[in-house]
């Protein structure tokens, strides 16, 4: 007889992968449940639920793993310490599995996985903490408020410094609050392809949940489905999947008639689709990336638009093209960024990035802001966005592409809502956060093009 | 160590019914040995003797306590009932939802021809009740509810290039 399938092992395998390999949490579910399409629903689901849930509370799970083990978490076998972080994830988190299963379990699938000298020690830890786990001490958020929240909410503490030192510290506790949060899909309506009421009454009679997004007009927040591909409205082409803060970026970019533009980062095509849209066929966007793979990506969602003013072209932002100077009325530079912005649906982010590597991640910014800046027509405008929070890559990169390039930012204003309107919109950009605003965290800053350098009015706060 | 060559299935040797062992010679302690090596190469947890053409009845079983022969096996109580997947290394590939019991009590010989009785659940109990067909030239496709599927055996899927990351 073969050997069976058995969930618990392919979510642990699934967390080896993420948390000791490089890979991306989306990436790998996706994959390996795609590979497993022949599993029961209920069991896919169990899958997908340890796996992410583990991950969103990672470091919490160390946490009380540490309360009951002499062994610290970053000493132990990897395998052992993933294996004990999903085991005391269904414990806390998971109601309908039984403490008892889940120890009963783990025993099992450490020996399996040949850590047969181990099993002591993991049937150790787990009843002793099925047995305490209520009792468990956190951190005091009075004595050591960074502690409880990291501990709380699972964040690093030095992200969380950074944070509470710019936003303060209830802010930073509402970004941490929101990214465990179940938020409804945000979809933008393909106008030209059906009006809103027809795309309205096209998903209720699905059974979806819709309801208007406060920002704007044409987007909709969408719950109640089981795949979006099984939406018709989504099939026709009518709405696509984008968040309410990449939409903004297409409202401040605010093309005119015959614009020409250039999205230089813009993998997968979704803001570089949105502005194309707002051309109603007029102009010509060039939606660039580095990889094949990404363009190929991009030209397949270009073909199914059926937009004439678009094409996606193979082109790296770092690499200066002679052809493009002061060609656009309109640069994109939506550039790679840590994406803590997004933490919400990609948990793992939190965890893999580090200081040192946003200090890389900064220095690809400058390098891509410095050659794209030189395809600005006089006059014309550079919109410069991330998906991230925090001053490093965002104000700061602004400080210093002012101080370094022909520039000045322009007020947002004209393309906001009246709820998004702050000091800082009105100076030209705007940090979007999670928690607060109804969207990704997400940054967005537009500037023109003036003749000779000129300071900007800067404003450097957050609303 | 030898490995034996699987059978698969359509090979009429797998729909023979097995004669049981009278002796424990060499050769048999062989056969046993070469059962568990193969079972272990092909990542099994159960092998019956006509699966590498030998129509005996012994299986070995290994489903992560250490390997279990059983000599003339014979399943002496069963309870309850589990309903899940389950494969076969005769047919590679595939598998297909079960319903065995969930407890089973058997009685065999061991190698040294010592009799023993075995309890088992879950998957220890459909495992015995698996190969224990086989001696009766009995594959488990004749128990699967609706269609066998397709699975792929190997570790984790391959690595894609990374998604882009917007």
């Amino acid at each position: 007889m073969t050997k069976p399938v058995n969930i618990r092992e392919i979510a642990l395998e699934i967390l080896m992968e993420i948390t000791e390999e490089e890979a991306f949490s989306h990436i790998v579910l996706r994959q390996v449940l795609e590979k497993y399409q022949y599993l029961e629903k209920r069991d896919r689901a169990f899958i997908t639920r340890v796996v992410e849930g583990t991950l969103e509370h990672m470091i919490q799970m160390d946490y009380i793993i540490e309360q009951f083990s002499n062994v610290p978490v970053y000493n132990m076998k990897p395998l052992i310490r993933n294996l004990l972080r999903m085991s005391i994830y269904q414990m806390k988190y998971m109601d309908s599995v039984p403490d008892a299963a889940v120890c009963n379990e783990a025993v099992k699938l450490a020996q399996r996985k040949g850590f047969y000298n181990l099993k002591g020690f993991v049937n150790g830890v787990l009843r002793n903490c099925a047995r305490r786990l209520n009792h468990v001490k956190y951190p005091d958020p009075k004595l050591e408020p960074l502690h409880y929240l990291s501990v709380k909410y699972s964040f690093p503490i030095w992200m969380l410094s950074k944070w509470v030192a710019q936003f303060g510290y209830e802010k930073t506790e509402r970004i941490c609050r929101d990214s465990h949060m179940e938020r409804p899909t945000t979809v933008r309506c393909n106008l030209t392809r059906a009006s809103k009421e027809e795309i309205i009454e096209e998903l209720e009679s699905q059974g979806i949940t819709v309801k208007q997004h406060p920002y704007l007009d044409y987007a909709l927040e969408i719950s109640n489905y089981n795949y979006i591909k099984g939406i018709a409205a989504f099939r026709k082409g009518w709405i696509q999947v984008q968040d309410i803060s990449s939409m903004l970026v297409a409202e401040v970019a605010a093309p005119n008639w015959g614009d020409t533009c250039f999205d230089v980062c813009a993998a997968p095509g979704g803001k570089s689709l949105h502005i194309a849209d707002k051309l109603m066929g007029s102009g010509c966007v060039e939606a660039r990336d580095v990889s094949e793979t990404k363009v190929r990506m991009m030209q397949e969602n270009i073909d199914r638009s059926n937009l004439i003013n678009i094409r996606a072209v193979l082109k790296d932002a770092t690499i200066p093209d002679a052809a493009s100077v002061k060609k656009a009325d309109i640069v994109l530079a939506d550039v790679p960024c840590s994406g803590l912005g997004v933490i919400g649906k990609k948990q793992d982010i939190k965890y893999k990035m580090s200081e040192k590597q946003q200090q890389d991640i900064i220095k690809l910014q400058r390098k891509i802001l410095s050659v794209v800046q030189e395809y600005v027509k006089p006059d014309g405008v550079l919109i410069f966005s991330t998906c991230t929070i925090g001053a490093d890559e965002n104000q700061y990169n602004i400080k210093w592409f002012l101080e370094n390039y022909p520039f000045r930012l322009e007020s947002l204003d004209p393309y906001l809502c009246d709820e998004l309107k702050s000091r800082t919109t009105k100076g030209g950009y705007i940090q979007l956060l999670p928690g607060i605003h109804r969207s990704d965290g997400f940054f967005i800053a537009r500037l023109r093009r003036i003749d000779g350098p000129e300071d900007g009015e800067f404003y450097f706060d957050e609303e | 160590m030898a490995l034996r060559q699987i059978r698969i299935m359509g090979d009429e040797k797998l729909e023979k019914v097995c004669r049981p062992v009278t002796e424990m010679t060499a050769r048999t302690k062989e056969l046993i040995a070469d059962m568990l090596d193969t079972m272990y190469d092909a990542n099994g947890v159960g092998l019956a003797a006509p699966q590498v053409g030998i129509l005996k009845r012994i299986v070995v079983i290994d489903v992560g306590d250490g390997p279990l022969v059983l000599v003339n096996p014979e399943i002496l109580e069963t309870s309850g009932e589990q309903t899940g997947q389950e494969g076969c290394l005769s047919l590679p590939g595939q598998a297909g939802i079960v319903t065995r019991p969930n407890y089973v009590k058997v009685k065999a010989l061991n190698e040294e021809m010592e009799e023993i009785e075995i309890e088992g659940e879950e998957l220890l109990a459909r495992a015995i009740c698996h190969e224990c067909d086989h001696l009766d030239g009995i594959m488990y496709v004749r128990h699967v509810e609706g269609d066998l599927f397709d699975v792929n055996d190997d570790g984790m899927p391959e690595d894609e290039e990374a998604d882009a990351e917007e």
